[in-house]
């Protein structure tokens, strides 16, 4: 943190236009597919039609004898098997030996037009022998004699997770009340609205450059060095600017591997754009989650034991899926405290295109179950859910029952403030049949304490240089990924020196020129790459303030940067331009640069195995009450509104925060509703819609008013006491509808997505229990719609 | 299946149109699309390329002034026509459009991927309504641009705010939210 | 990105030269783009030639002339959806028009590519590559039908909005080819083969649609169901047109017609609905008569997304619920 007494508030909470912002407005920024190259090749990715097949042979000879073709590769070229987890190098660039689901690449050319390329493509003579396909996570698992890839250890099990903490079955035996239930969490996507791209290029030295749409230039570089056998020092990454990502674009992609391979072949640029249909393939999305849940409670509402099993559906690779089978279970320890905790998680493989993170890595399944749970509980108890939620709250600098130290910790808040801003009281009392309100929380991390790959350097890294003109240039590995990281570098810089945003230049996530950052994952980025910053900016204030002090013969600390000025704090007529005081310190000190870094805290965890996964230096609250209208004779849920209370600790940049919160509560809806990335086990496994007609994502007529509500509770672990807001507000939205919709018309939807015909099958089910004198009728004293015959 | 010779009714033809006000002649492929023409011949990379087929709006551009997916419109098509893309929003109003000024104030561009076919919709309701505009008119026109970042929110304040400050009483008066910091 | 394949592209000014190109082997009407450009990204016909009919003014007129309002081939549906007399007379298409699509898509379509929009499928409209996986079917390349496994008729839906209104408006349509103009009801226009589900010959262009001005009273409704409130294509889909004694929804009810779309390869006009006639519209027995027949009458496919029997049973609540909406309405 900052060297003075008195930390600088020059832009700290304010609204900034982004530093990047306006260029995109103007149509002025290169993403990766707006780069053209002299001479540049396009390639095109051979996919396999099978969902589950050996590949014989790969005839390749008449595409490359077709004019206009200059290289073809297949799995062959690229066979060193990689992932994103070091643990679990699973997968290759292109099939060597096994097409694993429909779309699954086997071979790739470069030619001198797109035209070209997909006409070479169908000239690639592959000979599959077909092999039986599994889709079924749990048959999946029990089918030790198909054994989907050949790179897993065990049969189909891609990784197991078992861990208990207290005597769980003890303690349900003798909660009041034990609700049990199956969930199910159905598969969805990212759909950035850039498709991934990737270009090479090689210099006649040697030198690989590659620009990739992806958040992780740096564990791309890696392993891009891998997979091609070619030094780390002979390949630069460069992440251009990003047309969203999600987690859809946090790991290696065949592409990637595939330009820089044909490009060191063909010794031309290459590019390769995938269509629609190929990012459906690459997927990496929300893995489909089955889930049995036993929660133990006592009668004054608080939670005794949880006991959770889960079967993960991963499709074909790991992906991150060693990861997410342990946040499947591990982050599900807060906001509430409870004393006895038993998950038991396993990841299957099965022939579909690869799951991985999206937005809320492995937490937003489990929190749905929980969070519906939770309301289940209430209403057996007769408390209100927010009432409920607010008496288990584990509180600030508390421990969880999985050992994780929590910091800061807003939550009550949170809940305190959407009760308020819905009107919640009134609306739980006074709405009629057929409209209801329903309230979720939920918590998340602010980055990892331990890195991908083992090692001890610092997870983060800033380095910033002045210049004699007054402007600053921040460097820094970190992949904005749209969601602001590039402009809160300059808001910390501009804090920290006093310089307006237009006098601070990031350049961000290229290899060649900037510290190392390990990606835009796990919001990590503000805490980490933010505690950087302010070091590095904090180093740079104090030369500065020296350099003025020494000349006006004050103390450094009488001197403040401010305004784009240096400032004495007891006479403010006496002031010079910050260009001056750079100068004055530049003669003083040599060139103006100063480096900082960030390393996590690791005593924050449990001494268990796996007790290092999921803990963060500090960790976000969020709650969301749902406003519905449900249509009983049609099954429609028709979200009104969403409030959304997010504690981000310290809010660096206000309506950037208030856009994470929004744009979280919307994919968190569109997922609750509409959205489901599965395949069609009746005909080859192919995915039923792999396009943004089929798949359907909101419009701006779909999607409900959202109000954001910054909370903020600063945490001694953030930037300022800043904490993540670009993941935890997705997570409550789900449950929050799933409960609303309960308390509209009475039916618990514990599959996802809500659509029209499961909730109106809901319906006629609890009509005919109705019927049957099995339940009264839901709020039978109000003037609502008009119920199911 | 795609055949590998090409008849001769498939040569480059000549293409006379009008962009961002220029007159500009070329030569295009009758199977190019007007996007194509746009990013990869005259690089005005402005107009995304999202879905392929028209189901995103990230292409939108404007052919004589009514916006419309460039992604599904044949280059040919806009044969003495003129077309506007995101490049030519600001042309007029001395490189920054009030659209374009209202988004950046609110950040309603986060990866910015579907803006410039927002802006293309949201110019196109603006001057057809020359008055302020209400969120729900706001939503129905701009129903064809997906934008998985925002939740549309942010962009929702900001067409309605520039609806004000360039139709609205008091000239001063749109802004609303207060300036962002600088 | 996906990519058109290769092709010749004319331009003809006059519906005559368009039809004079249209004779060329597999040359193909491109109008506004939006049906047909997807179809070649999606390899469903490679034509060597595409007529644009961008250039030909005269299809872009409407006129009131003989009784009926005569609207253009070439009207997009935006202006369709807001040109007065169209909202005047016609209400339930204007209304219809308003909702097709996306406002872009509703900005490039046109009627006549409206009226004539190639039928869809789950397993067709989708990518070459992806049909592969499941070895094509009768309307791509294979020789098999995925909703209707031992079909052997393709059965794919169609799923225009405008045709169940113009259908329930009695519409007609007209076609222009070599052999001349010629006329028909629109309702006779379609068949039952979603491979070639209208009785449109390749060398002809539809010039015009025909709507003839009722004399009496009528009220008028179209009511569809798609996911999402934009973009998306109708799953389920019903027009409704009451003839009525006396300018009231208290009036008798002299004649009724009531078309649904997105079954299967054409639309499907009710019969029976005799037993509602001579009641007043806004006895109650009415709309619950024709939601009944809605519902015996009309049995969707797997030929789109959403389950069959959950469109079925919205077919009866959306066509019930437009029936109350008119008398609502007054």
């Amino acid at each position: 943190m900052s060297d003075e007494a008195e930390i600088p508030t020059n832009q700290i909470g304010k609204s900034h236009r982004k530093v990047d912002a306006m260029e995109r407005m103007r149509g002025i920024t290169r993403y990766t597919d707006d780069i053209k190259l002299p001479g540049m090749l396009h390639a095109k990715i051979k996919r396999s039609p099978h969902p589950h097949a050996r590949i014989v042979s790969i005839d390749a000879s008449k595409a490359l004898a077709h004019p206009g073709v200059h290289g073809v590769i297949t799995g062959k070229d690229l066979a060193t098997p990689y992932g994103i987890i070091p643990w679990t190098p699973d997968e290759t660039a292109l099939a060597v030996e096994k097409a694993l689901h429909v779309g699954d690449g086997v071979a790739c050319v470069a030619a001198v037009d797109e035209d070209t390329a997909i006409e070479a493509l169908d000239l690639i003579e592959v000979e599959y022998d077909v092999l039986e396909p599994l889709y079924d996570p749990e048959t999946s698992l029990e089918r030790r004699d198909n054994q989907i890839n050949p790179y897993a250890r065990t049969g189909n099990l891609s990784k197991k997770v078992l861990l208990e903490f207290g005597d769980v079955d003890d303690v349900l035996d003798k909660s009041d009340i034990v609700i049990e239930a199956d969930y199910f969490f159905e598969g969805t996507t990212h759909a950035a609205i850039e498709p991934h791209c990737a270009v090479a290029h090689v210099e006649p030295n040697g030198l690989l450059t590659v620009w990739s749409a992806t958040q992780v230039s740096h564990y791309l570089h890696r392993e891009l060095a891998k997979v091609l056998a070619v030094p780390a020092n002979r390949i630069r990454v460069i992440q251009p600017p990003l047309g969203g990502a999600f987690g859809g674009k946090s790991e290696p992609f065949d592409l990637e591997f595939c330009v820089a391979k044909l490009a060191l072949m063909t010794r031309r640029p290459v590019k390769l754009l995938y269509t629609r249909e190929e990012v459906f393939y690459s997927h990496r999305g929300r893995h489909p989650m089955k889930m049995k849940y036993r929660t133990g409670f006592n009668k004054d509402g608080k939670i005794t034991g949880v006991d959770a099993t889960t079967f993960l559906d991963g499709g074909a690779y790991s992906s991150f899926g060693l990861v997410t089978t342990y946040y499947s279970g591990q982050l599900l320890c807060a906001p509430y405290g409870f004393d006895a905790y038993r998950f038991h998680s396993r990841r299957a493989y099965t022939n579909k295109p690869a799951c991985g993170p999206k937005r809320g890595h492995g937490s937003v399944q489990p929190r749905f179950a929980l969070e519906c749970q939770i309301d289940k509980a209430a209403e057996t108890l007769g408390l209100d859910p927010i009432q409920m939620r607010l008496r288990n709250d584990i509180g600030s600098n508390a421990v969880t029952v999985n050992e994780f130290r929590v910091g800061s910790n807003g939550f009550s808040e949170c809940l305190r403030r959407v009760q308020d801003s819905s009107d919640w009281s009134r609306k739980r009392q006074d709405l009629p049949y057929g409209r209801g309100v329903g309230v979720a929380g939920s918590t998340y991390i602010s980055g990892t304490n331990y890195p991908i790959y083992p090692n001890d350097m610092p997870q983060a890294a800033v380095q910033i240089t002045l210049d004699r003109s007054g402007r600053a240039r921040v460097f820094s590995g970190a992949n904005d990924i749209g969601q602001g990281s590039n402009t809160m570098l300059a808001v910390i810089t501009g804090n920290e020196l006093g310089l307006p945003l237009d006098d601070i230049r990031v350049l961000s996530a290229d290899t060649d020129l900037c510290p190392v950052d390990l990606g835009a994952y796990s919001s990590r980025i503000t805490l980490m790459v933010g505690n950087a910053c302010v070091e590095a900016a904090a180093k740079l204030r104090r030369l500065v303030t020296e350099a003025v002090g020494k000349r006006w013969e004050v103390s450094r600390k009488r001197v403040t940067l401010a305004d784009g000025m240096a400032i004495d704090r007891e006479d403010p007529e006496r002031n010079v331009p910050l260009a001056d005081a750079f100068q004055w310190a530049e003669a003083d000190n040599g060139l103006l640069g100063a480096t900082g870094s960030y390393n996590t805290p690791k005593d924050r965890h449990g001494e268990y195995r796996g007790g290092t996964i999921g803990a963060s230096p500090a960790y976000s609250f969020t709650a969301h009450v749902a406003e519905v209208e449900v249509d009983p004779l049609t099954g429609v849920v028709d979200v009104k509104t969403i409030w959304v209370a997010h504690d981000c600790g310290r809010a660096l940049s206000r309506k950037i925060v208030e856009g994470q919160m929004e744009g979280s509560a919307y994919m968190g809806f569109a997922e609750a509703i509409m959205e489901q990335h599965i395949v069609d086990p009746d005909h080859n496994g192919v995915h039923p819609g792999p396009s943004l007609l089929d798949y359907r994502i909101p419009t701006f007529l779909d999607t409900p008013d959202l109000e954001a509500i910054i909370v903020e509770s600063p945490d001694a672990q953030g930037p300022y006491g800043a904490k993540e807001a670009g993941e935890g507000p997705l997570h409550p939205s789900i449950p929050a509808i799933a409960n609303a919709i309960y308390d509209a018309v009475g039916v618990r939807m514990d599959a996802l997505p809500f659509t029209p015909p499961r909730v109106l099958a809901a319906l006629q089910a609890r009509a005919e229990r109705e019927r049957a004198g099995e339940l009264s009728p839901h709020k039978p004293d109000t003037d609502g719609a008009r119920r199911i015959a | 299946m795609p055949g590998t010779s090409r008849p001769s009714a498939c040569d480059a033809i000549l293409l006379r149109t009008t962009i961002n006000g220029d007159a500009v002649q070329l030569a295009v492929e009758p199977h190019h699309t007007l996007l194509e023409v746009l990013r990869y011949q005259l690089d005005l990379i402005g107009s995304k390329q999202g879905c392929d087929k028209g189901d995103c709006g990230a292409c939108t551009v404007q052919v004589d002034g009514r916006p419309q997916l460039a992604c599904l419109t044949l280059a040919a098509h806009v044969e003495g026509r003129e077309v506007t893309t995101v490049e030519g929003l600001g042309l007029s109003h001395g490189g920054c459009h009030p659209l374009q000024d209202a988004m950046d104030r609110h950040d309603a561009a986060q990866c910015g991927f579907c803006t410039p076919g927002v802006l293309m919709s949201a110019e196109s309701l603006l001057r057809r309504r020359k008055a302020p505009v209400d969120r729900q008119e706001v939503r129905e026109a701009l129903a064809g641009n997906l934008c998985r970042c925002t939740g549309y929110t942010k962009i929702l304040d900001a067409v309605v705010d520039a609806s004000e400050v360039m139709h609205g009483d008091n000239d001063e008066g749109g802004s609303t939210a207060g300036e962002a910091a600088r | 990105m996906l990519r058109l394949p290769r092709f010749g592209v004319q331009s003809p000014e006059t519906l005559d030269d368009a039809v004079t190109a249209l004779a060329q082997p597999g040359a193909r009407i491109v109008a506004g783009g939006t049906d047909i450009l997807p179809n070649l990204k999606h390899r469903l016909d490679q034509p060597p030639m595409l007529v644009s009919l961008a250039r030909v003014t005269s299809l872009r007129e409407v006129k009131e002339e003989d009784g009926a309002l005569r609207i253009g081939a070439g009207v997009t549906l935006t202006d369709i959806a807001e040109h007065a007399r169209v909202q005047a007379l016609f209400p339930s298409l204007a209304y219809a028009a308003s909702i097709v699509a996306s406002p872009l898509i509703r900005n490039m379509g046109t009627l006549g590519g409206n009226v004539n929009l190639d039928t869809r499928c789950r397993y067709v409209n989708q990518t070459h590559f992806w049909r592969s996986a499941i070895g094509g079917c009768l309307k791509s390349e294979g020789d098999v039908c995925h909703v209707v496994p031992k079909g052997r008729i393709c059965v794919a839906a169609m799923s225009s909005d405008l045709v169940p209104v113009l259908s329930s408006l009695d519409a007609s349509i007209v076609n222009v080819g070599p052999e001349g103009r010629r006329e028909m009801p629109l309702l006779d226009y379609y068949g039952a083969d979603g491979t070639k589900h209208t009785k449109r010959l390749d060398a002809e262009v539809t010039s015009e649609v025909r709507i003839p001005i009722p004399s009496g009273a009528t009220r008028a409704r179209y009511a569809k169901w798609t996911v999402r409130d934009s973009i998306d294509f109708p799953l389920v889909s019903v027009a409704l047109r009451f003839s009525l004694a006396s300018d009231s929804v208290h009036a008798e009810v002299t004649d009724i017609a009531v078309v649904a779309g997105v079954l299967g390869s054409k639309p499907r006009k009710l019969t029976r609905l005799e037993d509602a006639i001579g009641r007043k519209l806004s006895d109650p027995t009415v709309a619950h008569t024709v939601a009944e027949r809605a519902y015996a009458q009309c049995k969707p496919l797997e030929n789109v997304p959403y389950e069959a029997p959950y469109r079925r049973q919205m077919i009866r609540v959306h066509t019930q619920r437009a029936i109350e909406a008119i008398i609502d309405a007054g």
